[in-house]
């Protein structure tokens, strides 16, 4: 019950704080759109016109799913360090559920709240391009959810790391651009790829809504690769955020101000 | 009366970024706070203050040392012991500026895995109490640095924990809002049956509010002991002599040799004499140098000394007072 009070107060802390600031969140909103659109042009102007409808429903999926990473992965980086330059990363660091559980569902608030702009940005890309994607919710949703479970371990990491680095801005700034990368690249063009957080997910996710895909179809080893990523990656991210956290008590570093 | 909260021989140093010198910032200290008590940690800055309270919150790791409360090892059991203190460390800089008033209380209720409906009666509670009941819709940024200050404290009141501790909850505030906030921490002392320590360089907190007062100076305990004992110590030794006339120069010298603290306002008519003894025969001595010039004396006056001057005297050195 616990777990589920510390969840309910984060999403309503995020909802409101997303609610009062509709201009900045409409304003982020049509921007990544703008950018899309960019995108889209750019491909119908000097992309190969036997591959064009493919090209976008490829640009459509890799964006939407950088979208998502990054507001996800970046945006927590960002709270840690504005939380402690402004002095409540400490309070939160007294709550007796200790600071990665809030962490965890701060990341599982902001993915709930931008996965309602995901959606909005996703039709809006859709209805501008004409390309209509198969979004089967039954196969897309346990590939999601195990996708997300990677995505909050970086998340987790990247939290971790901006409570200790003081410059880590720096750092946010480039970090978008690996995101990029590893949600545009596909996996038939670099197969390692496979063992980085959310690639293996982001493919099957891609293979679903552009070339229809059903659960059916999807193997086991997908699953079973999916869900060891997955956990590692949590794992990963978790301990790396307890050991930073250990860190910034050792050196007193939870203020930033 | 049963200690809630045991810091026992703390040491915690750091090393400086740039020239990498090692800094004691607390060294070897070790002190209790009973249950119900009001404790007043004092020192000048970068005494240790931060660090001792920051240590006993769990949110800094010891490099060595043991800090318990209510019988909790708050390293080993860190989040079991989170659950019996709660502390305003940064007054208003705790608080979300983007949220209300009532939305903050909620969302740290929320972290502390409690849910809205369960302290939906609390937080009313605590608005009317801390004069917020108007204000509880209102963006926290909107709000006076007094206001943001007393919310910050009803944060931490809602935690419901015994052990709050307060770092320099008057800092920054205006006359006006620096008496408002201790009225109000007067009110908690009164009203609620809790333990707080109060770590702040607002003398006037300390004596109003705390029972007992521990004075760190360069990481160590200077002194420890009731805040009426240590006014009591240095009224009963601190006097005014009124003279009739001037002192001659071997009289001063003399003086000065038994007082060393000794101060003088010379004068035609009426001199006065400003001195505090460390036993209270040596009035007799003090005497005895009168007596030399047949110096007369007008008047002897008990001095009164506010607690800032005797926090002063404590961290200068002047006084060595027997730690309890």
């Amino acid at each position: 019950m616990h777990w589920f009070n510390l969840l309910k107060a984060n999403v309503r802390k995020e909802y409101i704080e997303l609610k009062r600031y509709l201009p900045n969140t409409l304003a982020m909103l049509f921007t990544f759109y703008f950018v899309f659109l960019g995108m889209f042009l750019g491909i119908q102007v000097i992309g190969d016109p036997s591959s064009q409808d493919v090209n976008t429903q490829y640009a459509i999926v890799n964006y939407i799913f950088w979208f998502l990473a990054f507001t996800v992965i970046n945006n927590i980086g960002w709270e840690v360090i504005n939380e402690g330059m402004r002095g409540t990363l400490e309070q939160l660091s007294m709550s007796p559920m200790g600071i990665w559980k809030i962490m965890t569902t701060r990341l599982f608030a902001t993915t709930v709240l931008n996965f309602i702009i995901v959606i909005i940005l996703l039709f809006l890309s859709m209805i501008t391009t004409g390309q209509w994607l198969n979004i089967d919710v039954l196969t897309i949703l346990p590939i999601l959810l195990l996708t997300l479970v990677s995505m909050f371990g970086i998340g987790l990491f990247i939290a971790g790391i901006s409570i200790i680095l003081k410059q880590v801005q720096a750092f946010l700034q480039i970090l978008q651009f690996i995101l990029m990368g590893l949600t545009f690249v596909p996996l038939s063009v670099a197969p390692f790829l496979a063992y980085f957080p959310f690639v293996k997910g982001v493919d099957l996710v891609r293979n679903v809504m552009i070339n229809g895909v059903t659960l059916n179809e999807i193997s086991m080893g997908d699953f079973v690769i999916l869900g060891i990523n997955a956990i590692v990656y949590f794992a990963v991210g978790l301990a790396i955020f307890l050991y930073c956290e250990k860190v910034a008590m050792r050196k007193g570093l939870l203020a930033h101000y | 009366m049963e200690p809630i909260i045991k810091v026992e021989k703390l040491k915690k140093s750091y090393k400086k970024r740039k020239s990498k010198e090692i800094v004691k910032a607390v060294d070897d200290i070790s002190f209790t706070v009973n249950k119900g008590e009001i404790l007043g940690l004092l020192g000048p800055n970068g005494a240790g203050k931060t660090t001792t309270i920051k240590s006993i919150c769990g949110l800094l790791k010891p490099d060595s040392g043991v800090i318990t409360v209510n019988g909790i090892n708050n390293q080993n059991k860190r989040l079991q012991a989170l659950k019996h203190i709660s502390a305003v460390l940064e007054g208003n800089r705790n608080l979300y500026w983007r949220l209300s008033v009532r939305e903050n209380l909620e969302y740290f209720a929320g972290n502390r895995g409690q849910s809205r409906k369960d302290v939906a009666g609390k937080i009313d509670d605590l608005l009317v109490k801390f004069n917020l009941k108007e204000k509880e819709n209102e963006l926290v940024n909107r709000l006076s640095r007094g206001m943001q200050q007393k919310l910050a404290i009803a944060v931490a009141m809602l935690a419901e924990s015994e052990v709050i501790l307060l770092d320099e909850p008057t800092l920054g505030l205006d006359v006006e809002t620096g008496y408002e906030v201790r009225e109000m921490l007067r009110e908690i002392v009164r009203d609620y049956n809790r333990t707080i320590i109060i770590s702040s360089h607002d003398m006037d907190v300390i004596q109003d509010l705390c029972d007992r007062t521990v004075i760190i100076n360069h990481g160590n305990i200077v002194t420890d002991d009731k805040v009426e004992n240590l006014l009591r110590l240095f009224e009963v030794r601190a006097y005014s002599i009124t003279l009739g006339g001037l002192l001659s120069e071997q009289q001063h010298q003399l003086l000065l040799q038994k007082f060393p603290q000794l101060e003088y306002t010379p004068d035609t008519v009426q001199s006065i004499l400003e001195v505090d003894l460390t036993k209270s025969e040596e009035i007799y001595d003090l005497f005895d140098v009168l007596k030399l010039e047949h110096t007369p004396v007008e008047a002897i006056d008990r001095k009164t000394v506010n607690f800032e001057e005797i926090f002063m005297r404590i961290v200068k050195g002047e006084k060595q007072h027997a730690l309890v």
